[in-house]
């Protein structure tokens, strides 16, 4: 396919000279969430297709972990995704532990799941915040930011940083939860919990925005599955599925919580506005694993013994981790030195962008940015 | 009727949004103005975890070269050579480029002494990538090396009490409180 070399069509209604026109959005656009290209033929303001070029942030990451050995690679998993850098660190730790059988303690299992639940509702906060950004409402952008902000001073306790945490370690998590961090993380919970609902009345169903969102960019079921969808944009559809509840990992069967799904409550099922509701939905979800697993978490170590020159036998391990962008899949080969011999991530923001060719033809230009954003695209968890 | 309707509800939708808006006029401002403006500096409301630019205590430096061997981009260069007539390890060398270093932590995890261990400064913006490049040893000095009971050294005694606080907040592997 050659990018550049599309046919122009001439038509002329009433003698009058009309030709489609090829435009680049992007790489550098303030809406696309990172360096994302897309190659949009539009007839006046309705497009007939929108190509994505994708690999402008390509950085090798697979590629660097042979080389860098198991313990070194897993600072290059948060910049896997850096919104949600919690379950790429997990996804990393959970192939290299299933590799070599190792035990992971039940308390580092519990601070994997607290952090991975509080950096999941900071990742759908910067998505719904930006989501209102991109079509056109700042001031909840700033309302997402501030709490978000809250997360990340709790996350900078726990583990130090705000956005490339490198928390968790093969067999366990780096550092233990510290002293009266459980009451300050509750306190927390207790107050965002009510401004979910602030923030639904402040933007979520305003008229214009409803309007922007709703039967804009419609992903059927069958479509969803068969795109590869996965996470809030595969539930978005209508399918309940999430890796959490129905291929359980780490202590997640022992929480109560639903899988929120997209229900068209003001247009059809699979529209933006599901996808965007499911998010806020999925955020109330994970306060309420939060506060059964903060209550919960048991006495013990957080680390098993792990040999610093760490060589799992040879052979290959596949996990799948939910992610805050869906079904996220690590597969690791190893031959029993000390570097992987090959690596793989299967991430969701890759598979979201095959089907936005798809659902944008015929819709209008300024649609585009919409469709983008309820897909929660985060582009170096494209190229990786 | 669907027109008066479409107009209401976008009214009623924009005014209850607006009322959220208004009360925040109402509310104490969450945001403070950086750097002029905070009661107190930044890095010393920092929690004790944070992850800045690394610094070594070369007084309780072993030279084991355990960070060389853990940092992932290799920013730590060390060079320690053994001395024939005293049989010490002397530094030459130790060079952290803060300009590659990507605040991981995995060089301090494995410290014995808790010598190599992050600040909580973060303000590391200069005009040359040159001076980036932070030179530990000005002249070669004697390593470190650890004795059987504790410190007695007046001198060394806080800077490894400093050292080991830092390592006990990690996680220790399988040991049990």
């Amino acid at each position: 396919m050659s990018l550049g070399g599309y046919d122009v069509e001439v038509q002329r209604p009433g003698g009058l000279a009309t030709e489609e026109m090829t435009l680049n959005m992007g790489p550098q656009h303030p809406s696309t969430h990172g360096v994302l290209r897309f190659i949009v033929k539009a007839d006046g303001e309705v497009m007939r297709e929108a190509i994505p070029d994708v690999g402008y942030l390509h950085r090798s990451i697979e590629k660097i972990a042979e080389k860098v050995g198991y313990h070194g690679f897993m600072p290059y998993t948060d910049r896997v995704d850096y919104v949600a850098a919690m379950p790429c660190n997990q996804g990393w730790a959970m192939v290299s532990e299933k590799l070599a059988g190792i035990e992971v303690p039940r308390r580092a299992e519990y601070c994997r799941v607290i952090a991975c639940e509080l950096n999941r509702i900071a990742s759908h906060l910067l998505s719904v915040g930006s989501m209102g950004m991109d079509i056109g409402a700042y001031t909840p952008f700033t309302h997402a930011l501030r709490e978000r902000e809250y997360i990340n001073d709790l996350l900078e306790d726990l583990c130090g940083a705000r956005l490339t945490f490198n928390y968790m370690r093969i067999g366990g998590v780096a550092w233990d939860l510290p002293p009266e961090w459980v009451p300050k993380a509750v306190a927390f919970l207790d107050r965002f919990e009510p401004l979910i609902d602030e923030y639904n009345a402040l933007i979520s169903y305003n008229k214009i925005y409803v309007e922007r969102l709703a039967n804009v960019a419609v992903i059927t079921a069958e479509e969803a599955i068969d795109y590869n969808l996965v996470g809030p944009n595969l539930r978005g559809s209508g399918v309940k599925f999430d890796v959490r509840k129905d291929l359980p990992y780490s202590v997640y069967p022992e929480f109560e919580f639903d899988v929120p799904i997209g229900s068209g409550e003001v247009g059809t099922v699979g529209d933006c506005f599901d996808r965007y509701m499911v998010r806020i939905n999925e955020m109330k979800e994970s306060c309420r694993i939060l506060r059964q697993a903060l209550a919960g978490v048991p006495e013990g170590s957080v680390l098993a013994k792990v040999p610093r020159k760490f060589k799992p036998p040879a052979g290959d391990a596949y996990v799948r981790v939910e992610s805050a962008r869906g079904d996220m899949g690590w597969y690791c080969v190893s031959d029993g030195s000390e570097y992987p011999h090959r690596v793989k991530i299967r991430t969701g923001s890759f598979t979201a962008t095959s089907i936005i060719d798809k659902v944008s033809r015929g819709l209008m230009l300024a649609d585009l940015i919409a469709v983008v954003a309820s897909f929660d695209l985060v582009a170096p968890e494209i190229d990786r | 009727m669907g027109y008066f309707r479409n107009i209401q509800e976008t009214v009623a939708t924009i005014f209850e949004g607006m009322s959220v808006t208004f009360s925040h006029f109402m509310r104490r401002p969450y945001t403070v103005q950086y750097p002029d403006r905070v009661p107190i500096r930044i890095q010393d409301t920092l929690p004790f975890r944070y992850r800045g630019i690394l610094e070594v205590d070369l007084e309780i430096c072993t030279g084991c070269l355990a960070c060389e061997r853990a940092c992932p981009i290799d920013c730590i260069v060390i060079e320690a050579v053994k001395d024939q007539q005293t049989k010490a390890m002397v530094l030459n060398r130790f060079d952290i480029d803060i300009a590659k270093c990507m605040y991981c932590g995995l060089c301090s995890e494995p410290c014995p002494t808790g010598s190599i261990h992050h600040t909580s400064e973060f303000e590391g913006a200069d005009y040359s990538l040159e001076s980036m490049l932070r030179r530990f040893v000005k002249a070669p000095v004697v390593a470190y090396k650890p004795k059987k009971g504790p410190e007695t050294d007046p001198d060394i005694a806080p800077i490894l009490d400093r050292g080991m606080a830092y390592l006990n907040d990690f996680a220790s592997a399988g040991g049990d409180e």
